[in-house]
């Protein structure tokens, strides 16, 4: 058998199963990244922390709050640094994560004490929000979020 | 030689499906507003055709339906609108996928009695199989609730 009829066969096999691992390689670290900066941004949140905000949030933000009201990135982080609206402590949990090229939807509820004017009050939300890959990093573009029934009303 | 081929060609079907028309902006809106009206004249096939199968439809109440589940409320009757009025804002292509925003006035019945939902919603379409599906839908209320 002539080796070169052997070779180029194998040598692409192997070019195209070196791209897929590197593909998948990808992929496992753009799903990390994407974690990680959802934990970045709701702790910021808590923290008013305007720098990290500015980064994970993408210029083109639309942020609906369960109540209605609707911010655009520069509102809702000055809303947040300028203590209008202080998120005093926020859990949640993750319940789906979907990567579409350059696009992630992730679909999560969370438990939000938030203070508004001065009022407290403890949220139950379900929420949606979608990323984009922009710049070499995950920048949140769209969040919409719901109150969750209460347990006896469910 | 032929093995090469084959190999090659392999190879090359990701990048020939990048270069594979996709939709544009018009035929993203079209889509969206071809499922509210799906919706609104429970039509079961173009809510199939229309849907992913990977469909979360997240309602202004929190509660998260599957493409069957959704199907179903709308086949069943629960689910039954007697008008229904979009109005799309922001839309935002990508390659593959498209977002779309907006408010949507809907007036449903439920359990015989009517309800007005008024709410922003967020819909994500992914282009497959030479057309939109809506893969995601979430809605906030528009009713400001302290």
């Amino acid at each position: 058998m002539n080796p070169r009829r052997v070779t180029l066969p194998v040598v692409l096999i192997l070019v195209v199963s070196v791209l897929s691992g590197v593909a998948c390689a990808k992929d496992d670290a753009r799903m990390s990244a994407l974690k990680a900066a959802e934990a970045a941004r709701f702790q910021a949140n808590v923290d008013a922390d305007g720098k990290v905000l500015g980064q994970v949030l993408d210029d083109g933000l639309e942020y609906v709050h369960s109540n209605g009201e609707v911010n655009t990135k520069a509102e809702f982080i000055q809303s947040l640094t300028s203590g209008k609206r202080d998120y005093v402590a926020t859990t949640f949990e993750i319940q789906g994560i979907r990567i579409l090229g350059d696009v992630a939807i992730i679909r999560g509820t969370a438990k939000v004490t938030v203070a508004d004017n001065g009022q407290s009050r403890d949220l139950d939300l379900g929420y949606t929000d979608v990323w984009l890959w922009k710049d070499k990093r995950w920048q949140m573009t769209a969040w919409r979020s719901a109150r969750m029934p209460p347990p006896a009303a469910k | 030689m032929r093995t090469v081929l084959a190999l090659l060609l392999v190879a090359a079907a990701p990048f020939a499906a990048a270069d594979a028309p996709r939709g544009d902006e018009a035929s993203a809106r079209a889509a969206l507003l071809a499922r509210f009206d799906a919706a609104l004249h429970a039509d079961l096939p173009a809510l199939e055709t229309g849907l992913a199968d990977d469909l979360e439809y997240c309602g202004v109440s929190a509660t998260c339906s599957t493409k069957s589940q959704y199907i179903e409320s709308v086949r069943s009757g629960k689910r039954k609108f007697k008008s229904l009025r979009p109005e799309i804002g922001r839309v935002r292509m990508f390659p593959d996928s498209a977002v779309l925003t907006g408010k949507v006035y809907s007036v449903s019945i439920v359990d015989g009695a009517e309800r007005n939902v008024d709410a922003y919603f967020l819909v994500v379409l992914v282009w497959r199989d030479g057309r939109w599906q809506m893969t995601n839908q979430t809605s906030t209320s528009l009713t400001t609730t302290s």
